[in-house]
């Protein structure tokens, strides 16, 4: 264990913590603020020890039939499933009286989610990774991310530009299907614990152990350098979304990047200056910017802070230049994570991730459409290089 | 290093205390301390009527029950406040009967939790104070709050016919806006933008008007005004001589309006419920009025269309 880059990996986290405790104040939105970066450097923390990239992940089960990081994430599925059905039994007892939780992540369903996810599935196979895993990968000293994040910025901004038209063509009508609302409470968290189940015993009997088992570590080199396995990340970020939720809002890491993109093309005046709707439905939802500091800014600057800390002792931060096509390939990529992310409000994380554990259908419908990106994009690229 | 900044918040938090508890504006103000000693009772409701939501959820006073303006507190197709039997049927579920008292707050300064208030009062419901200083005072002072939803057995409050002597409607502000001498004072609460023109609506916000400006013979005195910086409302006789340096004495009886007749029911309670004028709350506000064909209108900043 190489104690300089421990140390240096200490002085972030003092220094987050240290910012945190300043932030922290006597109003409910500094508490926020300082909550959030503290939250986002667990996250960042967490997705960079397990590397979970949800890219990364679906390819390592299509190539090397190795299951591991699907079942991290259907663990966290599972966790955040019952978390956030005892959180909303405190929020809304009643879930048939026709209103939603605050702030979950249950949006409209309509044939402009699926388009949105299949988009972002695209955009995910092309950048090889989603938006959540460039920026821990930028803590990685991931420099081909930053292509992929300012073509989100633009893809963000497209997404804007035609929102008005998309909103009013589909979104608008698109049902909102929350499960407990028809299944109550604990329909619903069952039939969400059967599929994910299902979904669980597939990955496992598919699941080919990877040749070489690694040896077993002590306590410490499992913390700072060995990948998390699945069970343990899996939960970690389960019970983090749950408590996030509960102080704050669903996780997320779209909303900043997507106010920031509003506020730019607010001012040089290239997106519609109303949004139809926009500001009404739940999700990872833009605003135009009147403060520096936002929550979910806080929790994007503690979770690529923190991933670089997790980074270093572990001997995961290797800098490296990437070529023209490849950064090309990134920005196009990103684009398509851009537009699929405003489009469907939310990305892997924020509509995915967020979406399922609510027992939102669009949740759900996000996760489908955006594995069919991911799959074909692959399968074309896999034929076009061999 | 954290006690030490706690302890500093105590300190700051007792001062604090020491000074809101010097006085109460009025007999319908209740203040943190009291309505802490006082959660237990059986007789009292805590309702929060908060501008934002999931912000009740997330931690609210022990006990309290969740009014939602934008749905529990109108009538949810035409512009209009909660129909008087929605409204007895939301308060019997809420536990209240005719010797309920009821405390209200809400965040934003109270803005919803004085309208709500206004619609307390319109129905004659009796006992309804308001939290002086409201979420905010309540959460800077470190006092509990609970996540836990509160259930209560059905209330048989039974209430009245609405009190229309509270409400204005728009020929009555026409009146007063075309006459020589209005016999009326209007108080205009928004902003000194809004009022003189230059804007239509502060930024942001969806419901506008075609027009800018504010009713002829308005004076304005901002709905911040009222307010100390602990967001607790001034003492009665500070708020005599703010309204007073601007000609509203209490002599003549007065209508507030602002955008939607959120944040005059806040000027609205200043004005009747501490000073004890004679006062309407003109809800159809400057989104009707700034709307109404044919009505006189002033515009200090001569905009048009919200351009020159």
């Amino acid at each position: 264990m190489n104690i300089q880059r421990l140390s240096i990996s200490g002085a972030i986290l003092a220094s987050l913590l240290f910012t945190a405790w300043l932030i922290n104040g006597d109003s409910r939105d500094s508490q926020a603020i300082a909550f959030s970066l503290v939250a986002g450097g667990l996250f960042g923390y967490i997705l960079q020890r397990a590397r979970f990239c949800f890219f990364c992940i679906t390819r390592d089960f299509l190539e090397q039939r190795d299951s591991s990081g699907l079942l991290a994430l259907v663990i966290a599925l599972l966790v955040g499933t019952l978390g956030y059905h005892a959180v909303f039994g405190l929020f809304l007892p009643d879930p048939s009286v026709g209103r939603l939780p605050p702030d979950a992540h249950i949006g409209p369903i309509s044939w402009v989610l699926a388009l949105a996810a299949l988009v972002f599935g695209i955009g995910m196979a092309l950048s090889r990774s989603c938006i959540s895993a460039h920026l821990y990968r930028l803590g990685e000293g991931s420099i081909g991310s930053i292509p992929a994040l300012l073509g989100a910025l633009l893809g963000f901004g497209i997404g804007f530009a035609t929102w008005n038209t998309l909103y009013l063509a589909a979104i608008q009508q698109g049902p909102v299907v929350w499960l407990p609302s028809y299944l109550g409470y604990a329909g619903s968290a069952l039939l969400q614990i059967a599929v994910l189940g299902a979904i669980a015993l597939v990955l496992l009997r598919k699941h080919q152990m990877p040749s070489a088992t690694k040896p077993t570590l002590g306590p410490i080199a499992t913390l700072f350098q060995q990948r998390w396995s699945a069970p343990i990340a899996g939960l970690a970020i389960g019970f983090l979304a749950v408590i996030v939720y509960l102080r704050v809002a669903p996780l997320g890491v779209t909303a900043e990047l997507g106010s920031l993109s509003r506020t730019a093309g607010d001012q040089l005046g290239l997106i519609p200056s109303r949004l139809q709707g926009l500001d009404t439905l739940a999700g990872c939802a833009t605003a135009v910017k009147e403060t520096l500091l936002s929550p979910n800014g806080a929790f994007v600057i503690g979770m690529v802070s923190m991933a670089f800390a997790a980074a270093l002792p572990a001997g995961d931060f290797k800098p490296r230049l990437p070529s023209l096509s490849e950064s090309a390939r990134n920005f196009l990529g990103g684009t398509m994570l851009g537009w699929g992310a405003m489009t469907a409000i939310g990305c892997t994380v924020g509509t995915l991730l967020s979406g399922i554990m609510a027992a939102a259908l669009s949740g759900w419908i996000f996760a489908v459409f955006c594995l069919i990106g991911v799959i074909g994009t692959w399968k074309l690229l896999q034929r076009t290089h061999s | 290093m954290l006690n030490l900044k706690q302890s500093l918040i105590t300190a700051a938090g007792a001062a604090v205390l020491a000074i809101g508890s010097l006085a109460q504006a009025s007999e319908y103000l209740v203040s943190t301390d009291w309505l802490e000693e006082n959660l237990d009772r059986q007789d009292l409701r805590v309702i929060e009527v908060s501008v934002n939501p999931g912000v009740f959820e997330r931690g609210h006073i022990p006990g309290a029950v969740n009014f939602r303006w934008h749905t529990d507190l109108v009538d949810t197709v035409s512009r209009d406040i909660i129909a008087g039997d929605d409204f007895q049927g939301l308060l019997q579920d809420a536990g209240i009967s005719d010797d309920t008292e009821i405390v209200l707050y809400g965040d934003t300064n109270n803005w919803f939790a004085a309208w709500g208030a206004w619609i307390f009062d319109i129905y004659g419901v009796e006992n309804v104070r308001l939290l002086d200083g409201g979420r905010s005072k309540w959460e800077a002072e470190g006092r509990p709050l609970s996540v836990r939803p509160s259930n209560y057995t059905a209330g048989n409050i039974e209430i009245g016919e609405p009190n229309l002597e509270l409400r204005a409607f728009l020929p009555e502000v026409v009146e007063v806006a075309r006459s020589e001498n209005p016999e009326v004072d209007l108080v205009d609460i928004r902003s000194a933008a809004e009022y003189e023109g230059r804007v239509i609506a502060p930024e942001g916000v969806n419901e506008l008007a075609v027009r800018a400006g504010h009713i002829p013979s308005a004076v304005n005195v901002s709905w911040g005004e009222a307010v100390a910086e602990d967001g607790t409302f001034k003492s009665a006789d500070e708020l005599r001589e703010i309204y007073a340096a601007a000609g509203v004495d209490g002599s003549n009886p007065i209508i507030t309006y602002c955008r939607i007749g959120e944040r005059s029911s806040h000027t609205w309670f200043a004005l009747s419920k501490i000073l004890g004028f004679d006062v309407k709350n003109y809800d159809g506000s400057w989104t009707e009025y700034g709307n109404s064909v044919g009505v006189p209108v002033t515009n200090l900043a001569g905009t048009v269309w919200g351009g020159q």
